[in-house]
């Protein structure tokens, strides 16, 4: 029993915290007239962790950059909110309809993995540098189409007027994005975590090589694209929704890159890192356009660069190695918290993708197979290749 | 007649991208990485020029080279030259770290508000057509540079060392050439490109704002990608390339707002189908 | 294991269903209940492109009160400027709109400029305030409700300004030259062009989306225009006049709107370079040497020698004051403490009525302050004037 809530802990910690928070949420909106402002954040916060977790499976575990992660979230913003629209203005129906703000979520969702179906061809072809200012030209065209587009169609350059929850009303909003939230951990947590999670890391640390083994290289990629476009499209729609009018320019390579910079500051390959910096990230951008204001602001962004630089030098500088490898933040968790030596604790992969994470020591998987006082112990192996494959 | 300014505007318009992509092509061929903040150079140099024009224009344009060199080495030093040998993929976040960190930099210093300057050299008349001293100045001087640096990288021992460390890294080290040294020149010949290359833009446009570069900067780049990264002769094919199809969506109205959309476009289709561009070479992967 | 996620979800379930049944049953709150003085707020760009017009209209506004505490404030209650930076993008609305309102904000200068100005009036109005815009111009911006603005609104610069073409450019080809993602923008050239004189055949149009800045392709269409519309703000305008200084006609005509007001100014560009006429229709004239326009002026220019001087700043000169006079012209006792929705009322009663306001915008005969006046919807009554920054030469 002891065991089986250990690896409940484990796997599901992520899904019960979100779950809590939204709980707090809710019973705090009904039961207090709540402050605009907090509802506000939390609808950012949503979007947020949505696009990051998505851009997470892309950078993170197949390894490929993405520079144009908005662009898929700009369709999905534009096409759900577009159908919404027409569906409220032919049914006079009420602009907070839950049943046509669902169906704006599938077909947003839709749209956005054709596209990511799309660039995920390119991805077939390419790696890499090349691969990266595919995506970066695929956000630009985006941006470039719906900014040209008629008035009566999408609104043009001056954005489209989605329908939009009143600011009263925004907790719903909210509500919906933590539940999405939860079914964006669920997809993308159980694909990485099943076979196809495997062949994706496999991909990312040597695709020759896993190509070799037989892993369908086209199918994974494709999948992963799609799957990560399909949830971009969804906090599209959720953020067609809580902003009105919606303008291509918002989606640009800047949003991109801020989301990328969630990703990459939260630990490359780690999804519950990219909720946590995604949320962090919103809540400072939002308190710092409350007090820094004029040119001062700018200091946000120069320290977003600079974290940025240093993270990445200090995780991959071939020199920091040993470094690195003697102070890090795990170990020093894992020496208050286990003092002894676990064969099982991982190794700081989580900021790292070049190097492989799923392989495993093999001393080690037969020590932990040695401790003889140790119950469970087949459960325990699988539990270590399983966390491998996560972390 | 139109087609005549067409070819004018194109050829003024391609230089410029070719001068900036050269800049990129050539850091990628030898150190194997995307130079994202190569665009914030170009703005770099422009904010000298702007600052340094009522001075002396002549003072400004050497003022602002030096200047980018400068910031060139010390980006390199700083953040590119720890990175030597990690993955492509961390080396070209910490370049788009680096292209932020110049941009809100230059606000810092300098103020959101955009600097302008105002520079009429005059035109000249044949016929109808009237044709702009400052594009014809932006042709040849792209030129000049162009064969400036094929000859650079064909005759001078610097310049073969380029090629032999683009080739194999690792056996032009054998041989005894100083990889770190190469790459600093490469960072200080594009970093110099660069600047003139923001000299003229700003000659053109008259104005610089933080995020002047970037646009430039990411054409420029898919200038090199689509005449063949790695290749000094692609970067001119593929500047021109964009220069023309510029030109002639310029002239176009029903294309003019799909400019940029139909330049991504052309380099997607370049990649997927020739992945190494018109004139790169092809590398086979090894395990 | 797997039933304690079935029962963790089925609770989720159970909550959002009981969140989606029940409506919201908030009660108003008076975030203005420990304020010490009447806080004034106002949203507007402070930094990037149009920095310019929202640091006027921070000034002006601070000008305007440290004037009135300096008289007493309102029958003895000081007041008290709140500015937030907005960018001039409307997604920063959400932050400096519930900062401003919760930080306890309780007379609303609404947003500098018209994109943002849409969130804006979305949330006033949902919220029940009241906010008088010195320069957000969109005709979506006024609200019978409480949205009033001080600047005319678009459809009325469109309007008079193809008033002023029919009357004094007949016979000379017309271009447009717009920003074509800019409500701003936008609102005026549709207007513009509805009033044109059939006469003048279709102008030629021409457009540009974004932080563009190369503008080659428009040159080339306007290059045989006489008189070019721009309803556009000046950064954009004075890129344009600098590239095209060659191209464009030596003796064509920049017609702009109030967003040309501070082209003179911009940095680097010396508009003596140009060889074309540079004029606009507008509500201020910021060279004024006499009048109360010049009184502001001078005042201005004291408080802050190196700060931008425009007609936006005017019009949120104007706007304290008229709020101002319009509290003390109701009667009504004013506390610190009221409430934004209180305030919102005795305004709206004001300036929905027969209130009239004297001010330095608009059209100042003899000396004497210019006489203002708001329609029901929330538009202004005041006399243009037609301003020349620059004869040709």
């Amino acid at each position: 029993m002891k065991k089986s809530f250990k690896s409940f802990a484990k796997h599901y910690m992520n899904y019960a915290v979100i779950a809590a928070v939204m709980l707090i949420f809710t019973i705090l909106a009904l039961a207090t007239p709540m402050k605009a402002s907090t509802s506000l954040l939390f609808q950012k916060i949503t979007v947020a962790v949505i696009m990051a977790v998505s851009l997470s499976l892309v950078v993170g575990f197949l390894g490929e950059l993405s520079l144009g992660h908005a662009g898929f979230m700009s369709i999905g913003a534009y096409l759900g909110g577009k159908i919404a629209l027409v569906i409220i203005e032919g049914g006079d129906l009420e602009a907070s309809n839950i049943l046509v703000f669902v169906l704006a979520l599938v077909i947003g969702a839709a749209c956005a993995a054709l596209c990511g179906f799309i660039v995920g061809f390119a991805a077939l072809r390419l790696r890499g540098d090349y691969l990266a200012i595919v995506t970066l030209a695929f956000g630009e065209i985006v941006r470039v189409i719906f900014t040209n587009t008629s008035s009566e169609s999408f609104g043009g350059a001056l954005g489209l007027k989605s329908p939009s929850f009143s600011m009263k009303k925004t907790y719903i909003l909210v509500i919906i994005g933590f539940v999405l939230i939860l079914f964006t951990l669920f997809v993308i947590q159980n694909l990485l975590r099943s076979k196809a999670g495997r062949a994706i890391t496999a991909i990312r640390d040597n695709e020759i090589a896993a190509k070799a083994t037989g892993i369908n290289v086209t199918k994974h990629k494709l999948m992963v694209f799609v799957i990560s476009a399909a949830f971009a499209g969804v906090a599209g729609v959720l953020f067609s929704y809580a902003n009105s009018p919606i303008k291509a320019d918002t989606f640009d390579f800047n949003y991109s890159i801020e989301i990328l910079v969630m990703v990459v500051l939260g630990g490359m390959g780690s999804i519950n890192g990219s909720i946590i910096s995604a949320t962090l990230i919103t809540i400072l951008n939002d308190k710092l356009t409350v007090y820094l204001s004029g040119d001062n602001a700018v200091f946000k962004d120069l320290f977003y660069a600079l974290i940025l630089i240093l993270i990445i030098i200090y995780n991959n500088a071939p020199a920091l190695k040993g470094f690195r490898e003697k102070y890090n933040l795990r170990n020093l968790v894992n020496k208050i918290i286990k003092p002894k030596h676990d064969p099982s604790a991982v190794r700081d992969d989580a900021a790292r993708w070049d190097v492989v994470p799923t392989k495993i020591e093999m001393n080690e998987v037969l020590s932990t197979d040695l401790v003889i006082d140790k119950v469970g112990r087949g459960d325990d192996s699988a539990d270590i290749r399983e966390r491998g494959g996560n972390k | 007649m139109e087609f005549i300014t067409m070819i004018i505007n194109g050829l003024s318009i391609g230089g410029t991208y070719a001068m900036i992509a050269l800049g990129y092509t050539m850091v990628y061929g030898i150190a194997k990485m995307l130079n994202f903040a190569h665009g914030d150079i170009i703005m770099v140099g422009g904010y000298t020029i702007v600052l340094f024009f009522p001075i002396s224009p002549i003072l400004g344009i050497i003022a602002s080279v030096i200047f980018c060199v400068t910031v060139g080495i010390v980006v390199e030093k700083t953040a590119y030259k720890p990175l030597r040998g990690a993955s492509p993929l961390a080396v070209l976040i910490t370049a788009i770290g680096v292209s932020k960190l110049l941009q809100s930099a230059a606000q810092i210093f300098i103020g959101s508000e955009s600097k302008g300057v105002t520079v009429n050299l005059g035109e000249i008349r044949m016929g109808e057509i009237k044709i702009n001293v400052l594009t014809l100045i932006t042709i040849a001087c792209s030129a000049a540079v162009m064969v400036a640096l094929t000859l650079f990288v064909k005759y001078t021992k610097t310049g073969r060392a380029m090629v032999a460390v683009s080739e194999d890294r690792g056996a032009a080290q054998l041989m005894g050439i100083n990889v770190n040294f190469i790459i600093m020149i490469t960072f200080i010949i594009g970093s110099a490109l660069a600047a003139v290359a923001g000299v003229f833009l700003v000659f053109k446009i008259q104005d610089v704002g933080t995020t002047f570069g970037a646009m430039p900067g990411i054409k420029a780049f898919a200038a090199a990608v689509i005449g063949g990264i790695g290749s000094i002769p692609g970067a001119m094919v593929g500047g021109l390339v964009l220069g023309f199809i510029e030109a002639v969506c310029g002239m176009v109205p029903a294309l003019s707002p799909y400019t940029d959309a139909i330049e991504f476009a052309i380099l997607i289709i370049v990649l997927l189908v020739k992945p190494t561009g018109f004139l790169g070479k092809k590398r086979r992967e090894k395990v | 294991m797997k039933k304690t996620i079935m029962k963790i979800m089925c609770l989720v379930l159970v909550v959002v269903m009981a969140t989606l049944c029940f409506a919201a049953c908030g009660n108003e709150v008076n975030y203005a209940e420990n304020n010490t003085t009447i806080k004034i707020g106002v949203s507007g760009p402070l930094s990037g492109g149009a920095a310019m017009y929202g640091i006027a209209v921070q000034n002006s506004a601070q000008l305007a009160i440290d004037e009135i505490n300096a008289a007493g404030g309102i029958n003895g209650v000081m007041l008290e400027l709140v500015a937030k930076d907005d960018k001039h993008d409307p997604t920063q609305v959400s932050t400096t709109y519930t900062a401003l309102y919760e930080g306890g904000c309780q007379l609303f200068l609404g947003t500098v400029t018209t994109a943002p100005g849409l969130q804006f009036k979305q949330y006033a109005l949902e919220d029940g305030i009241f906010y008088l815009t010195p320069s957000a111009s969109g005709d979506d911006i006024s609200s019978k409700d409480g949205g009033f603005q001080m600047c005319f609104a678009d459809s009325n610069q469109g309007t008079a300004s193809a008033q002023y073409f029919n009357t004094n450019y007949a016979g000379k080809k017309v271009g447009i030259f717009y920003k074509a993602d800019d409500d701003y923008s936008v609102g005026i050239k549709n207007n513009f062009v509805a009033n044109l004189n059939s006469s003048f055949g279709t102008p030629v149009e021409a457009s540009f989306t974004g932080d563009a800045s190369q503008f080659d392709s428009q040159i080339a269409l306007l290059k045989t225009c006489d008189v070019i519309f721009m309803p556009i703000y000046y950064t954009p305008a004075s890129q344009f006049m600098r590239q095209g200084a060659t191209d464009i006609k030596a003796d064509a005509i920049y017609f702009g709107c109030d967003g040309f007001d501070g082209i003179d100014a911009v940095d680097g560009f010396d508009i003596d370079t140009i060889s074309q006429e540079v004029s606009y229709l507008s509500h201020f004239d910021s060279t004024s040497t006499t009048g109360p326009a010049a009184d502001y002026i001078n005042a201005y220019k004291t408080k802050y020698p190196n700060a931008p001087l425009n007609q936006f700043g005017a019009a949120a000169y104007d706007c304290v004051y008229a709020m101002v006079d319009a509290l003390k012209a109701s009667g009504e006792e004013i506390t610190a403490t009221m409430s934004a929705q209180d305030f919102a009322e005795i305004l709206m009663d004001q300036f929905a009525g027969d209130f009239v306001f004297h001010g330095v915008t608009g059209e100042c005969v003899n000396g004497e302050k210019s006489t203002i006046s708001w329609n029901d919807d929330g538009t202004v009554n005041k006399k243009a004037v037609k301003y020349v920054v620059k004869q040709k030469s």
